[in-house]
């Protein structure tokens, strides 16, 4: 049956009639997407796919257990494709191949058919929507360039496709898929009644071990995959096909093969790659079934992990990896499996590494060869050549001690040397870059902007898609506060929808809250969007160009309005949900002693307050200059915005460009805001920043610049600040060490290298190297007299940093005297230092190495506190202690 | 002696400053008077004025790359040489300027 397309319109092409399957290729439909009318009883669900993924197996099986609750016949139409599937058959429905944004009809027919599509809506409105969970990102990286130290290892390596990154080691162990023995399958079959029965008692055996299992404590992921498995053991489609041929008189096992290969033929057609990888799971089934039937003579060969082990396989089914001991699977080599294949996504839930598109491992590399899955680099190496191991063994070293200091800082909050704290924490505009915001250290979302829910389409979003993103969001943030700002939209945002007027000045027009008076529904299907996802999490709700206490007043009776209607439809909001305003029209400034009694936080937007406190267009370069975040007269405004919230007893925070620069953040510190919140990849060279101030010193610095006449004098101020001790960041005492082992070049730089990784100054490790490198090419930095000075310039680096070793056995460098180096200072500037104060650095320190008394200072300094010591006292430089 | 440098190499973080030190410290050691122009990654620093330009018996460019505004320098003598050759021997460069 499966996937037939539709023929007529009184539907006699049931799908879930056993015979439908073979009307494929019966004279084509009408135009996809026609509506056909319907006959009576029928029941009809438009609805369009809002989930990221498609209707995957989650919905799909979800969907299906609601069709199977009526005897009504119920299909799913998919308008794109013009594919009807029988709703009760999560095979069908995931073979349907509805992916994001196609229309589908859900028609209903039979005795209960109203009631059926009854519960079909609400599934549709409100389940449907949130019921996604993210699947792995399908993006993946291709090989790229390799550490120096490995391609000079002179080792030979296979390239793969990264689907889980990290790095594991362990003894090559191949593994075959299903084979089943010839003799099974030519096997005559028995009286069809017998056969009929084996399928019979399999399928029930088979889905009592399923649930049994499931009774089990298992991760939501392990149990949503045995769901699905269960449910494909129960699915009205296969266990027909299977029963059909069986009564054509095939043996259970060659009827249970048929329907497996031809619901695998259905899925391989589908468009989605997601899809495509659904096949594993239904061989996973199909292998349970003979299992059942036939015990050991269809046994998969079970693979029992007995050391630390590197799997290679052609693929692998779910059953397969979780049959492995997760603490001796040191690494996957996947030569065929698909991003999202149950056993790569499995694979990442528990971190193995993981490479995929690896060809030709198992033919090149014997069974029990030392080998390294080294999945931060995409490729499968052989850990024979002592350069190799010894690479690995400091990688994973690196590995480990990065992983210790960003578990230790996710949720530490920061705070300046003398016990001033400030949130740092992330803007973003989806609900994607929430966890990678985290990851980064965010101590909160500061700005959810929601316009990109709004844009470049022609309806507005439904409370549920809404719904699903926002609440999404909150469980994201697990705990941490997410700030979903109101749609902030004007005359100047092509929204169709809102049939906005034109406006000579958008910017000083109906946009922010003004606009939600004529856009009501639009406006209060966001609110309970927000509110609803409220109850998944810490939701603050942020309401943008606010410039009169009467809009508060409004915005908030409207809240309450949603309120009262969500507990009516028994929808609790979170009751402390905090409502609060950006601060971006200089009116409000004036206001905040009588609207603090309205909010309970304050963001301040500082592009458009700067814009319209200082009347100048920011796109306007003629005028642009005369805006500054460093202009006396800001500085002024934002200290009394701040004075007046905190005398009311209110957060404020800071979610402007002001925020981003390395070099207000003295300033902000001495304003001294409860939040500043930024683009995530700024936020660990911020939050680094924050520990090494003292906020008297800032305060101080504020009460200058508060005092000065114009934005050069501020900045010569901020400069002479951050010079005096606010370049301290360059090191901290993980970036030096005096007893290196490195014995190459290639492994002093990596050694650095890793060193500004393992600290959260770099993410990607790689990309610094190969910028040292790139300089190396052009001569070598080696300056005689043992010391080498490699640098580059790159945003690669988070925060301009210093990192020097010193190594125990002198490493040749091609020195301009010819002499091995034994004390490298890697220089590592960020090409965007803006004024400079790093680069002094940088160039006192090259200066004073012409300089033997120096040298010789550096080279004797006992331990890496007196090397550091020795450092910070030339350059000026006060390094913080561990 | 009175002498104007310039120094500049590719990524202006390090050579340009340790060619002007030993630039600086050589000319001391031997008695001249020196003045060196860094043109680095912080742009054009202690730069050479035209009198400096004027007064100067000769002209040292440690550089591997372009000097900005060669223009200056015209109808000076000028004892041009690698960066790398500034930091490794600058005594030998101050021999070459003095035959």
């Amino acid at each position: 049956m499966g996937s037939s397309k539709r023929s007529a319109p009184d539907g006699d092409a049931r799908a879930g009639s056993s015979g439908a399957a073979d009307k494929r290729g019966a004279s084509p439909a009408g135009s996809p997407g026609e509506r056909a009318v319907s006959p009576s009883g029928a029941r009809d669900i438009e609805f369009r796919c809002t989930l990221p993924n498609g209707l995957h197996a989650r919905p799909a099986s979800l969907l299906s257990e609601i069709a199977a609750r009526f005897a009504a016949d119920v299909e799913l139409i998919n308008a794109r494709t013009g594919v009807a599937a029988n709703a009760k058959s999560v095979l069908e429905l995931v073979a349907n191949d509805v992916q994001l944004g196609d229309h589908c009809r859900i028609e209903s027919r039979g005795q209960d058919a109203g009631a059926a599509a009854a519960a079909l809506r609400t599934f549709v409105d409100q389940v449907l929507p949130a019921c996604d969970t993210a699947l792995p990102e399908t993006s993946t990286e291709s090989a790229r360039a390799l550490p120096r130290v490995l391609r000079d290892s002179g080792a030979t390596w296979h390239a793969g496709t990264v689907v889980c990154p990290g790095i594991g080691r362990g003894v090559l162990v191949s593994a075959d898929g299903l084979t089943l023995p010839a003799d099974l399958l030519e096997e005559a079959a028995l009286e069809r009644s017998a056969e009929e029965d084996r399928v019979r008692i399999a399928i029930t055996r088979v889905r009592e071990s399923l649930t049994a299992q499931l009774e089990g404590r298992r991760s939501p992921l392990e149990a949503d995959i045995l769901r699905a498995h269960l449910s494909i053991a129960g699915d009205v489609g296969l266990v027909e096909k299977i029963h059909s041929r069986v009564g054509a008189g095939a043996s259970a096992a060659n009827a249970i093969l048929d329907a497996v290969e031809f619901y695998a033929d259905r899925l391989l057609q589908s468009g989605s790659a997601y899809v495509r990888e659904r096949v594993a799971d239904v061989q996973d089934v199909g292998l349970q079934l003979l299992e059942a039937i036939y015990g050991d003579r269809v046994r998969s060969d079970e693979i029992t992990l007995s050391v630390r082990s590197v799997v290679a396989a052609e693929n692998l089914t779910p059953r397969q990896l979780l049959a492995f001991d997760k603490e001796l699977l040191a690494g996957l080599v996947l030569e065929h499996a698909g991003a999202t294949s149950h056993a790569v996504i499995l694979a990442r839930s528990f971190g193995i590494p993981t490479l995929t598109g690896v060809v030709g491992v198992r033919s090149a590399l014997d069974s029990g060869a030392d080998v390294v899955v080294d999945a931060n680099h995409g490729v499968v190496i052989p850990a024979t050549l002592p350069a190799v191991v010894r690479f690995y063994e400091r990688e994973e070293r690196a590995l480990r001690r990065r992983r210790e200091l960003l578990a230790s800082r996710a949720d530490r909050s920061v705070e300046t040397t003398d016990g001033q704290a400030l949130e740092v924490s992330a803007n973003v505009a989806t609900a994607q870059e929430i966890a990678p915001a985290f990851a980064a250290g965010a101590d909160g979302i500061g700005l959810f902007r929601t316009e990109m829910l709004f844009l470049e389409r022609e309806q507005a979003p439904t409370e549920e898609e809404q719904f699903a993103v926002y609440s999404e969001a909150a469980r994201t943030a697990g705990g941490k506060p997410v700030i979903i700002r109101t749609f902030d939209i004007g005359g100047d945002k092509p929204v169709p929808y809102l049939q906005l007027p034109e406006e000579d000045n958008p910017a000083l027009g109906l946009r922010g809250v003004r606009l939600y008076p004529s856009q009501l529904a639009v406006f209060m299907t966001q609110v309970r969007a927000i509110l609803r996802a409220s109850a998944h999490g810490r939701v603050w709700l942020m309401v943008p160009m606010v410039s009169a206490l009467e809009e508060v007043r409004w915005v908030k009776e409207r809240i309450a309005q949603v309120r009262a209607e969500l507990s009516q439809s028994g929808v609790a909001p979170d009751p402390n949900l905090r409502v609060g305003i950006m601060i971006e029209v200089p009116a409000l400034a004036e206001m905040i002693g009588q609207v603090a009694a309205e909010v309970d936080f304050f963001s301040i937007g500082t592009n458009d307050l700067a814009q319209y406190f200082f009347a100048v267009d920011r796109g306007d370069r003629r005028v642009a200059p005369l805006s500054s975040a460093r202009h006396p007269a800001f500085l002024r405004l934002l200290d009394r915005i701040v004075r007046d919230c905190r005398a009311q007893g209110k957060w404020i925070g800071m979610c402007g460009e002001m925020a981003r620069s390395p070099r207000n953040l003295p300033l902000l510190i001495g304003l001294g805001l409860d939040e500043i919140s930024t683009a995530a990849p700024e936020i660990p060279g911020l939050k680094s920043m924050v520990a090494s101030f003292s906020a008297s010193a800032c305060r101080d610095l504020l009460k200058r610049a508060l005092a000065c006449s114009s934005v050069a004098e501020v900045e010569s101020a901020v400069a002479a600040f951050r010079a005096r001790g606010g370049a301290r960041g360059l090191i901290e005492p993980g970036l030096a060490n005096v007893g290196s082992d490195s014995v190459t070049k290639a492994e002093a730089i990596r050694e650095i290298v890793n060193a500004f990784y393992v600290a959260g100054r770099a993410d990607d490790p790689l990309a610094i190297e190969e910028a040292v490198w790139a300089r190396e090419a052009v001569y070598s930095t080696g300056l005689g007299h043992g010391f080498a000075i490699p640098h580059c310039k790159t945003d690669a680096i988070t925060t301009s940093s210093i990192g020097v070793v010193r190594l125990a056995q002198p490493v040749e460098w091609g020195s301009l005297d010819g002499q091995p180096v034994r004390c490298v200072i890697l220089l590592c500037m960020r090409a965007t230092d803006e004024e400079g104060v790093h680069m002094r650095v940088f160039s006192t320190l090259a200066r004073r190495l012409m300089h033997a008394e120096f040298r010789d200072r550096l080279m004797s300094a006992p331990d890496c506190d007196r090397l550091l010591a020795e450092l910070g006292r030339e350059l000026g430089l006060e390094v913080n202690a561990g | 002696m009175k002498i104007v440098a310039v120094t500049a190499c590719p990524t202006g973080i390090a050579h340009t400053y340790m060619a002007a030190e030993q630039l600086e410290k050589t000319a001391k050691a031997l008695g001249h008077q020196i003045k060196v122009e860094t043109q680095g990654a912080m742009g054009i620093e202690n730069a050479l004025t035209a009198a400096d330009i004027k007064e100067a018996d000769v002209v040292i460019f440690a550089v591997d790359i372009e000097v900005e505004h060669r223009e200056r320098f015209s109808a000076r003598r000028i004892v041009e040489v690698p960066v790398k050759e500034a930091i490794k021997n600058p005594h030998g460069v101050f021999e070459k300027i003095s035959s």
